[in-house]
């Protein structure tokens, strides 16, 4: 194809750069020239696929390096555990007026992930903290939203109610938080059985 | 410890957004080879797209929680590999030497093409090729997903160079990959 033949694909009277800013506008409104004319859907259909040939290039290029270079993987990781993520602080009850104990919200969440992960066939994945004021049906406190994975075959009730006892009695035993509710959704399956699942 | 290795990706940005970092690690070794290969396109040098690569993740690694949906995680990623890539590339190159692109075009010919034995490798070649302001526009159009007025804004330029640019490396492509259709 010469350049001559770029600016009038087929015969249709659109040029390359047209045809590919009618491919980048959607194709729409649709240009009977272009839509009836079979050198310029050939061209459209080009530039398609090698857009999308372009991406499995780049995955191509990634299955042929997969391996993570140890040295700059530790870098990154040791960045990112400098860069906690503590969130905001939580006042703890004290029996001694002077002195204020808090917990961090990253350390919460962490203890919720603990207790939920170690129920069999449960994977935790987020877990919300919410402040309550005290009303006439609840006593306040903190409000605990965990949305867990279940290995597939497992019995979604029980597990939804063992993860709601096991965050309940992990945040009684090793935080003070007055705990307003522990409420657990089931928000996701997973299929392929973790190491955790096996015990 | 539980194993998290076969978790999707949505159930790990979750848990890394909200602060586990065992689970990032996962998504960092699920990733990395595909973030590692696209910035390696896009800046041209395998050590720049280390770092550029290692800046995307400790950014997302930190914004993790304005992610909307946890299962497109990668190419959130790749949205940040491409912004840090194109920082690197700004900060490495006056403007000016970015149009100088059709001196570039001379040093290449055909003929290397000639023995590409499958589609996907005279594709690599040809987009190798290409001169590097067209090679950044393509690969940002085609594989990170940006509209002109984003690679615009990006490689700090405007949208009538990014819509020039982009033609000339569609004429190209279309043109050397003609015996591929």
């Amino acid at each position: 194809m010469t350049d001559d033949a770029n600016d009038n694909i087929g015969g249709s009277g659109y040029s390359l750069e047209q045809l590919g800013d009618y491919l980048d506008g959607g194709r729409t409104p649709a240009i009977e020239a272009i839509e009836g004319n079979a050198e310029c859907q050939a061209v459209l259909a080009s530039l398609e696929r090698f857009g999308s040939l372009s991406r499995e290039l780049v995955s191509r290029d990634a299955a042929e390096h997969t391996e993570i270079d140890e040295t700059w993987f530790s870098s990154l990781m040791s960045s990112i555990t400098r860069e906690v993520k503590a969130g905001r602080d939580i006042p703890l009850a004290s029996a001694d007026p002077l002195t204020t104990l808090s917990i961090t919200e990253g350390a919460i969440r962490g203890l919720v992930r603990a207790a939920g992960d170690s129920i069999a066939g449960v994977i935790v994945g987020r877990c919300a903290l919410t402040d309550r004021a005290p009303e006439d049906n609840s006593k306040g406190g903190v409000a605990v939203d965990v949305s867990i994975s279940v290995l597939l075959g497992t019995p979604v009730r029980g597990a939804a109610e063992a993860v709601r006892q096991a965050v309940y009695g992990a945040l009684l035993k090793h935080t003070e938080l007055l705990i307003d509710s522990v409420n657990v959704t089931v928000s996701d399956v997973h299929v392929i059985p973790t190491e955790g699942d096996a015990r | 410890m539980t194993d998290l290795t076969a978790l999707s990706d949505a159930l790990l940005a979750e848990r890394s957004a909200d602060g586990d970092e065992i689970a990032f690690a996962v998504l960092v070794r699920r990733h990395g080879p595909y973030l590692r290969a696209f910035a390696t396109r896009l800046t041209g040098s395998s050590a720049d797209a280390d770092d550029v690569v290692q800046d995307a993740l400790i950014t997302a690694w930190a914004q993790l929680a304005t992610l909307e949906e946890p299962a497109k995680v990668r190419s959130w990623l790749t949205s940040i590999v491409s912004r840090k890539s194109t920082d690197r590339i700004r900060a490495r190159k006056p403007v000016s030497e970015l149009d100088e692109e059709r001196a570039e075009i001379a040093e290449r010919g055909p003929e290397h093409r000639a023995i590409e034995t499958s589609q996907l490798d005279a594709l690599s070649s040809v987009l190798s090729g290409l001169p590097e302001g067209q090679r950044q526009c393509w690969l940002l159009k085609e594989v990170a997903g940006y509209s002109y007025e984003e690679i615009a804004e990006r490689l700090d330029t405007t949208v009538a160079v990014v819509r020039g640019r982009l033609a000339r490396a569609r004429a190209t492509v279309v043109t050397e990959m003609e015996v591929w259709r």
